[in-house]
């Protein structure tokens, strides 16, 4: 176990912004990295659309995590990267 | 869920603090004005998501509910405190602007974590494959068997899997037969047979008998896994008509500013100030252009999600509209409308030579080929439990047929190898099967004709309903085929096409469909691999029983991971309705806004009947849209059959 978090900033144009909008898709969002195996916690920030990951880094490596969330359509922009464990 | 746990307990405390500030006002305790107020500012302030995501939209120059709220429910609680007033004695009048304040941040709060369970429900499709998935496997290590998470299994191993438990990984079964339900990724209910050799899908459910699955690939690279993704990426992807809503919530902005300064001025001057103000904060919340903006991204989600649950991935909104207009329909013939792989479909006899003596000479001569004839022949003879031997020598001539010898007998199989004449019947035989574009293959031991197998591709079991149930919705199809005209008419007329194109080479299929494009939106059907080009330059590409073949995935517009053509109709029918539905919405939102807010301009709503009047609007343009994650195209119940 080799725990590392990731800060990082999602953004996307096609959002309006108005909170229905935001929940949803950062609800998407949570799921979609949530998913990926070796991701063991998750949060979005739907308001900031601040990201923030902790991930097993011998089962991940983050530019896939990174890939998969540009894929659901957002530009990421990565704020902070620490070892926790 | 913790998060709308969450929510509702916010929603319930900002509650509680309004109610107990508007209690305390009315009471002779002391300083009760000075409580009433600090319970009611409490409440006020919990509120907070609302003005977080009011003052994040305005830092992104958007145009959200949230910031109208924030703005008016500032408004009244500087007007509350600072107004003479209001703030005069302890009567329920005087505390007005509060409380106003307070019950209008409850309402938009209450409303927000009601939109975004509904919304969350939207993803039930999503969640309920995902879910599909076992987390643990069972497998055979050092003879012994052990049970294991999901991502400790190794490619290669053997997973052991009992009947009714469900499939953990993607493989190719080497022991045990069983029938295994892959609706979760095909949408098809009746189980698919599973023998050694054939490959099994994560996430789907054995059925009654054990299985022993080599593993191939395993977590977030098997099919499920990639599906779930592929509708994730599908639902996050714009449909054109959200720009037509998107350009009204632009105008939101200049518009609402323009009508709330004429409604404060206009009051201002006719009624005094604090009307004027209790106006300008009732247009202000009464104004929704989220009703606008959610509409459609909601009921792209809800329509992907309910065509994944269907077998069907769409990908993304644009399709959506897409499928909307299809006007006609392309099928490919070979493996789309038919089954694809050649059969036995006849045997014909002659002199005292059984069916079963014909299909066994002409196995033993075919048994090392690899022609598609010689497969069904072969297959024909495994059904019949016949155990073929070597033939002594054999010699295939392509385009011809096959010489061959079985001790001292002498095989000839295919007309142009047997050179003596056939008998009058053959003949009209021959002619008969030919013209229904079947294929003949003559049989003979030592140079007589002992039988014709008669081999055919056959057609789909639900080709002609689906055929049928486009024809209702008013679309036509068309048949493109490699094949001879002969095959292409008698299939054609079999399952009921409009028309159809034989003899086609793969570039003049593009071709075809460049034709029918003029005047039409064309829907192109086919496999997605051998028949990519066609598909790419048609309209809307689908690509059938897509599953497990990731370039078809990637190739189509729509992938449908059965067999099932029908399906075809159910995405044109759904789309239909999801068009007209978010169509619908955008003009109810649009009404809806200028109807409410030409009320409060005119002073008949009060602050607070406006966010109710706003909060329904929007929460039933969400629950419209959610709502197609249920909704069955009406057409599917008409037609039977």
């Amino acid at each position: 176990m080799n725990i590392e978090k990731v800060i990082l900033n999602a953004s996307k144009t096609d959002c309006t912004g108005c909170s229905t909008c935001a929940d949803f898709k950062a609800d998407n969002l949570r799921h979609a990295i949530a998913r990926l195996n070796g991701v063991s916690k998750v949060k979005v920030d739907e308001i900031t659309g601040k990201v923030t990951i902790e991930y097993d880094t011998q089962k991940i490596i983050l530019s896939k995590i990174t890939e998969r969330i540009e894929k659901l359509g957002y530009q990421v922009e990565i704020l902070s990267r620490e070892e926790i464990q | 869920m913790r998060e709308h746990v969450k929510g509702v307990i916010l929603v319930i405390l900002l509650g509680l603090f309004a109610l107990a500030g508007a209690l305390t006002s009315g009471t002779q305790v002391a300083y009760a004005h000075e409580i009433s107020i600090a319970l009611t500012l409490i409440a006020v302030a919990l509120g907070y998501r609302i003005y977080l995501h009011g003052i994040r939209s305005l830092l992104h120059g958007n145009v959200t509910a949230q910031l109208f709220a924030t703005i008016a429910i500032f408004i009244s609680v500087v007007a509350g405190l600072v107004l003479p007033s209001a703030s005069a004695t302890g009567t329920a009048e005087a505390v007005g602007y509060l409380t106003a304040a307070a019950i209008v941040a409850f309402i938009i709060l209450a409303g927000m974590t009601l939109e975004g369970y509904i919304i969350h429900r939207t993803r039930g499709a999503l969640e309920k494959l995902i879910n599909m998935t076992p987390t643990t496997a069972r497998i055979r290590r050092d003879g012994t068997e052990v049970e294991i998470p999901i991502d400790e299994v190794k490619i290669g191993e053997i997973v052991l899997v009992k009947p009714g438990d469900k499939i953990p990984v993607d493989g190719t079964v080497i022991f045990g037969h069983s029938t295994v339900n892959q609706a979760t990724i095909t949408g098809e209910s009746i189980p698919a047979e599973k023998t050694v050799g054939d490959r099994t899908f994560a996430g789907t459910l054995n059925e009654h008998g054990a299985l022993e699955i080599k593993v191939e690939k395993i977590a977030e690279d098997t099919t499920l896994a990639h599906l779930i993704q592929l509708v994730e990426e599908a639902q996050e992807k714009k449909a054109p008509i959200q720009n037509v809503a998107d350009r009204f919530t632009t105008y939101f902005l200049p518009i609402m500013a323009v009508l709330a300064s004429v409604v404060f001025a206009a009051s201002y001057f006719t009624l005094g100030f604090e009307v004027a103000l209790a106006r300008t904060v009732t247009v202000l919340l009464v104004a929704c252009p989220c009703a606008l903006s959610i509409a459609v991204p909601v009921a792209v989600a809800g329509t992907i999600g309910n065509a994944s649950m269907n077998g069907i991935i769409i990908k993304g909104g644009t399709h959506i509209e897409k499928l909307k207009d299809v006007t006609l329909v392309a099928f490919d013939k070979t493996g789309t409308l038919t089954i694809g792989e050649p059969k036995v479909v006849e045997i014909k006899t002659f002199g005292n030579y059984s069916e079963a003596d014909t299909i066994k000479y002409a196995a033993i001569a075919e048994k090392f080929s690899e022609h598609p004839l010689s497969k069904a022949i072969i297959a024909k003879a495994t059904e019949m439990s016949m155990k073929i031997p070597d033939p002594t020598d054999f010699k295939t001539i392509p385009g011809h047929g096959v010489d061959a010898h079985y001790g001292n007998k002498h095989i000839l199989i295919g007309r142009k190898m047997i050179e003596t004449e056939l008998s009058e019947e053959a003949n009209q035989l021959m002619s008969r099967v030919e013209s229904e574009g079947k294929t003949a293959v003559p049989v003979a031991l030592d140079k007589n004709v002992i039988g014709i197998v008669i081999v055919a591709d056959t057609v789909r079991e639900n080709s002609s309903e689906a055929i049928q149930r486009l024809k209702s919705l008013g679309i036509k199809t068309v048949m493109l085929t490699g094949d001879n005209v002969r095959t292409a008419k008698s299939i054609a007329e079999q399952i009921g096409v409009d028309e159809y194109h034989a003899e086609l080479l793969p570039e003049q299929k593009v071709a075809v469909i460049g034709e029918l494009k003029k005047g039409n939106v064309v829907a192109m059907v086919g496999d997605g691999v051998n028949d990519a080009p066609a598909l790419a330059n048609s309209d809307v590409g689908f690509a059938m029983g897509a599953a497990g073949s990731d370039v078809a995935i990637e190739t189509a517009d729509v992938a449908l991971l059965g067999d099932d053509l029908t399906k075809v109709e159910y995405a044109i029918s759904l789309s239909r309705k999801a068009f007209n539905r978010m169509k619908g919405n955008i003009v109810y939102a649009f009404i809806w806004n200028i109807v409410a807010l030409s009320l409060a301009a005119f002073g008949i709503l009060n602050p607070v009947l406006a966010v109710v009047l706003a909060e329904a609007g929007c929460i039933s343009v969400v629950i419209n849209s959610a709502l197609l994650l249920l909704s069955k195209p009406k057409s599917l119940a008409k037609i039977k059959g």
